[in-house]
């Protein structure tokens, strides 16, 4: 437990400290800025505007986060040899690798925080300028939304460990974990487009639409954890939908983090 | 006595990433040292020293044979308890402190907050880097890296020590200060595996040498033994490794 935590804890500060993590942040409140300006040029839907923009933004930073910093940081500890100073000590693999990914969810959920505090700053900077177009939205909406976003982020990285953990360049997992990320956020979408035509009459090949039911199950659903639309337009989520959904988050996680485990126990760092 | 470091008829190959054809690294390799020896593994480039070294620290396993350390199997976790490791051009979390990265060490070996707090103390000031001790390692030099990545390694006491090429990279200084280390730990009782291609380091602290070339052990035999057929050290390590290659080619 104690080497669990120690890794986790540098980890959190090697990341914390590179400049990839600051670069980032700075590009946030950017983001935060740009928010405020467009949101007030709207005429109408403000609101909307600048929840959906927040809520995007933090997205957006939260996968460049995962991508640059997370996944950079498991994958390049292998590839430049670091991991040989943690592996030297009485440390199992696996505890590596739950180290590595409590260090790096760490910097995530903290960056996210801050994220969300400025996100948050700006949507009252806006709330208290057109006070009249704020009447429908809702703090918890805003809320569960940041939540299930973070939650959807630390799927994204969970994956990236699952790929990390085989592969042999940091390139490579950059590359699969996006590619995992644009699936697993539209799959969804794509199945419910091929089958619409089934009840108009038209026909799609059952191969595609098998291969892309498959794609469901193995893809982490990421659009279960999309409630932008709502979150701006002050609608009601259920709170069931939103357990339901964490819980399915920390399954998958858990699921890719056990299969990393597996892999990584049989690796050989040469 | 069973020898403490113990390699056992081990093979080893990789597989080369471009021709994905097999590279014998190791064949056959047996060798061994005893408690409170310094075993100095000499051999020239490529010779297999570092993969000998990963296979001590279970970072890569055996295609056949069998490697222990104090009698356990070197898959066994715990026993890294009592091993030390300098990697060969050791490279380290570079926004981490000398501080912090002894931190780490003791801390995942199983240490006590104080008891890290002394012994680092002492080995950042034997190793020289007292002053740059709260200062990220990306702003280290070469050599301050090397001393941190000794420092690192013998921060938990461990009973047997594996630097891989402690001495490249050094000036005299460093050299000598590595030397006097190696020294120290043999009188602590510690026994020193360490590989290297200076011959005159190995000359002045091993009793025990393990000369290999091209994946095989051409001759291992104390120093004292080796030095009394009248030849220096020097002659030895030539003639092994030019034996070898004639065999080989
Ligand atoms: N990861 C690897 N992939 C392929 N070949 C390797 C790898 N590591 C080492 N080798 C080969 O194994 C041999 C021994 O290497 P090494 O143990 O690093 O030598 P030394 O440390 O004595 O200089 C060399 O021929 C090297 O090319
Ligand atoms: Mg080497």
């Amino acid at each position: 437990m104690k080497a669990l935590f120690s890794l986790a804890a540098i980890t959190f500060k090697e990341g914390i400290r590179s400049r990839t993590v600051y670069g980032i942040l700075i590009f946030a409140i950017f983001l935060m800025f740009l928010n405020v300006m467009i949101s007030g040029m709207m005429m109408q839907d403000v609101a909307k505007v600048a929840v959906d923009m927040a809520l995007s933004s933090l997205n957006f930073v939260g996968l460049l986060l995962v991508f640059f910093a997370g996944v950079n940081l498991f994958s390049k500890d292998i590839e430049r040899k670091t991991i040989y100073m943690v592996l030297a000590r009485p440390i199992s693999r696996s505890r590596y690798i739950l180290g590595k990914f409590a260090g790096i969810s760490a910097i995530i959920v903290f960056s996210l925080a801050i994220l969300a505090i400025f996100e948050s700053a700006s949507i009252v900077i806006m709330k208290n300028g057109y006070p009249a177009q704020f009447l429908r939205f809702s703090w918890s909406a805003l809320f569960f939304s940041f939540l299930l976003t973070l939650i959807s982020l630390i799927v994204v990285l969970s994956t990236g460990f699952l790929f990390a953990s085989f592969s042999s360049t940091s390139f490579i997992t950059l590359v699969l974990s996006i590619v995992t990320y644009l699936i697993g956020s539209s799959a969804n979408e794509v199945k419910a487009l091929l089958e619409v035509p089934h009840d108009i009459g038209e026909r799609t090949s059952p191969l595609l639409l098998y291969c892309v039911k498959a794609a469901c199950y193995i893809f982490p659903n990421l659009s279960l954890f999309d409630i932008k639309t709502e979150a701006a337009h002050g609608l009601f989520v259920p709170l069931s939908y939103i357990l339901s959904s964490i819980f399915y988050g920390i399954l998958y996680s858990f699921v890719m983090l056990s299969l990393s485990c597996i892999i990584f126990k049989r690796r050989e760092f040469p | 006595m069973d020898p403490i470091i113990r390699v056992h008829d081990v093979s080893k190959s990789f597989r080369d990433n471009l021709s994905a054809r097999k590279v014998k690294a190791l064949e056959s390799i047996s060798l061994s040292a005893e408690k409170g020896e310094v075993y100095g593994f000499l051999g020239p480039n490529g010779a297999g020293k570092s993969t000998t070294i990963k296979l001590l620290l279970n970072l890569i396993r055996p295609d056949s044979g069998s490697v222990t350390i104090a009698g356990r199997s070197v898959e066994e976790r715990e026993l890294r308890r009592i091993v030390g490791f300098l990697p060969e051009n050791p490279y380290f979390y570079e926004h981490l402190t000398a501080e912090e990265l002894l931190w780490f060490g003791g801390q995942a070996s199983g240490m006590k907050g104080s008891e890290i707090k002394e012994r680092s103390m002492m080995l950042l000031e034997k190793t020289d880097l007292l002053d740059a001790r709260k200062r990220a390692i990306r702003t280290y030099s070469k050599g301050m890296v090397q001393r941190a990545g000794l420092a690192l390694a013998l921060v938990h006491d461990p009973e047997v020590i594996i630097l891989d090429e402690p001495m490249s990279g050094l000036d005299p200084f460093g050299r000598r200060m590595v030397s006097n280390l190696i020294i120290d730990m043999k009188k602590a009782g510690k026994t020193v595996f360490f590989s290297s291609h200076i011959l005159g380091d190995i000359e002045k602290i091993c009793d025990k040498v393990g000369i290999i070339a091209e994946g095989r052990l051409c001759l291992e035999d104390s120093l004292t033994n080796l030095l009394n057929y009248g030849a220096t050290l020097e002659d030895i390590f030539f003639a092994e490794v030019e034996k070898i290659s004639v065999k080989g080619n």
